[in-house]
């Protein structure tokens, strides 16, 4: 029996140890996984919603494919998207700036750390969301908002995580840098900061998935624009497929998004692939 | 920069005395404190800017008169129910996703697609189905602690040693006793490290649900505290309430995460 016979489960061939059918990659077959997961998935809805028969409740999927294209060519879609995205670069931004250099010296320094943390401490447990009323009034609806409830979101995971990362520099090398005569500066920008950019990279990606899922509640509540607006708008005029298209859209950005940050991740920290960091 | 040395163990400096620890702890949030509160004494009587002793007066006031408790009754309530289903819902499929390399191939792809929608994306649909009530709310707040609890299941479940298995399996012990007695066990710290984060996400999702709730339905039916902060956003205008509630939603935020690690500590004495 080879594990290229026709008419085998794809299971047995995914299995480690088992024979790789001959001439299939393993990114096609993956692929092949993937697309008729997908496919059964749409099979399911489309099902579901003959079932239903409520075009408002639950749209087929060829209806919100079409509303998709419709609202790509009118250039709504990324219209919102790049509206979307531009918000949560300009919040990472400006989390970065804060956080990492403050992040740099709570590692270094256990003072400030111990001044600096307990007030960390008690904000982190409010989350972005329960700032929005009061954002709201001190900022009114507009692009301002949600850049303030992202920005805060992002700080904290970043902070976090570049602490950790400084205090996590392996003292032998800071041992090996200080014998070897190094200059304070060579030793921060030669060692502390390449052993903590792996950790600091993890925290900007988490610090992503926070502002993301931050800024659809900010835009649906309290923004004149945006996916999260879009989404909340097309809902009130019970216009479903597009809902479901712009939120299609939302799980698209994000992850292509995170693809990003994790091709940045690759490129800046290329020896931590796969650590599972 | 004598910093950098401080930070290799060998040079740390000697334990701070505990009075000094206590006053490190407490500098900052204080001196903030007061700032805020000298700040808005320069403000005119009547003033809607919220400032400390205000917010404490407010405090007072909204929890005798049953308010605050009521709704946060109500969200909890909603929270635990949600956390439930996804808890259920999580585990369950997250060990059998985890005990079979085929359907954790097959139902990854679908899972994934999920996973960058946000939890407040899925909201309209929510209202859409389940109008603006306590189901709809129940929705999200299910949605969003669902994917913390399988990812996790799936990754301890797949990671419990092989040789532990194969050893029940060959003398003969029961499959629903090996999962209870070998594959649970050896799972547990994943499955309750997937728990605190989603009883995490949980607790922001029913908050951001009440207030888009009331946000868009304009007020009403819901309740609940995020509810009751978009009320005293949109209609009485009373800042003081709302920064009130912001700091119990932080307590209780912070009430969940120690509860859950005191049952991790309880549960998993072998870890510590």
């Amino acid at each position: 029996m080879s594990a290229t016979m026709p008419g085998q489960p794809l299971s047995q061939a995914a299995r480690p140890g088992t024979a790789a059918p001959r001439g299939v990659p393993a990114w096609l077959r993956k692929t092949g996984v993937a697309v008729r997961s997908l496919a059964l998935f749409v099979a399911a809805w489309w099902g579901l919603s003959l079932w239903n028969g409520n075009p408002i409740q639950l749209p087929d999927p060829w209806r919100v494919a079409q509303a998709m294209w419709e609202l790509a060519l009118e250039g709504e879609l990324h219209e919102h998207a790049l509206v979307s995205a531009g918000r949560i670069g300009l919040a990472l931004v400006i989390a970065v700036a804060v956080a990492v250099p403050l992040g740099f010296v709570m590692g270094l320094s256990r003072r400030v750390e111990a001044y600096v943390d307990p007030l960390v401490e008690l904000l982190r447990p409010i989350s972005g969301i329960a700032w929005i009323p009061l954002a709201l009034f001190i900022f009114g609806v507009g692009n301002t908002l949600p850049v303030f409830i992202m920005v805060y979101v992002a700080i904290f995971p970043l902070l976090l995580n570049t602490v950790a990362g400084v205090r996590g520099v392996d003292p032998k090398l800071l041992a090996a840098a200080r014998t070897m005569g190094i200059s304070r500066r060579a030793t921060l920008r030669h060692v502390i900061v390449p052993a903590a950019l792996p950790t600091v990279m993890v925290g900007l990606r988490l610090a992503f998935a926070g502002a993301w899922a931050a800024v659809v509640a900010a835009e649906l509540i309290g923004a004149p624009s945006g996916l999260g607006f879009a989404i909340e708008w097309y809902r009130q005029l019970l216009m479903s497929p597009k809902v479901f298209g712009f939120i299609a859209m939302i799980g698209l950005v994000g992850f292509v998004c995170d693809a990003l940050l994790r091709a940045l991740q690759r490129k800046l920290t290329p020896w931590t692939e796969g650590t599972g960091l | 920069m004598s910093t950098i040395a401080a930070s290799s163990p060998g040079a740390r400096p000697a334990r701070p005395s505990r009075r000094l620890a206590l006053w490190q702890a407490t500098a900052l949030p204080l001196a903030l404190l007061v700032a805020w509160q000298l700040w808005a004494l320069t403000l005119p009587e009547n003033t809607r800017a919220p400032y400390p002793s205000k917010v404490l007066a407010t405090f007072f006031s909204l929890t005798a008169s049953g308010d605050l408790p009521a709704a946060l009754v109500q969200s909890l309530g909603r929270v635990l129910a949600g956390f439930g289903v996804a808890l259920v819902l999580g585990v369950a499929l997250g060990v059998a996703m985890g005990s079979s390399r085929a359907l954790r191939d097959n139902l990854d792809p679908v899972i994934e697609s999920f996973r960058p929608i946000a939890p407040m994306a899925v909201l309209p649909i929510a209202i859409l189905w389940f109008g603006t009530g306590t189901p709809a709310a129940l929705a999200i707040v299910s949605y969003a602690a669902f994917f913390p609890l399988l990812v996790n299941t799936v990754h301890g479940v797949s990671r419990v040693d092989r040789k532990l298995m194969q050893a029940a399996q060959t003398m003969g012990v029961p499959r629903w006793r090996i999962l209870r007695h070998v594959l649970l066990p050896a799972a547990l710290p994943s499955v309750l490290l997937g728990a605190r984060l989603a009883m995490g996400v949980a607790w922001t999702a029913i908050i951001a649900a009440e207030l888009a709730v009331g946000a868009k339905a304009g007020g009403g039916t819901s309740g609940g505290i995020g509810q009751m902060m978009f009320v005293y956003y949109a209609y009485s205008v009373d800042l003081n309430a709302i920064v009130v509630c912001m700091v119990v939603v932080g307590v209780v935020a912070l009430a969940i995460d120690r509860l859950f690690r005191l049952a991790e500590h309880r549960l998993m004495p072998w870890r510590h």
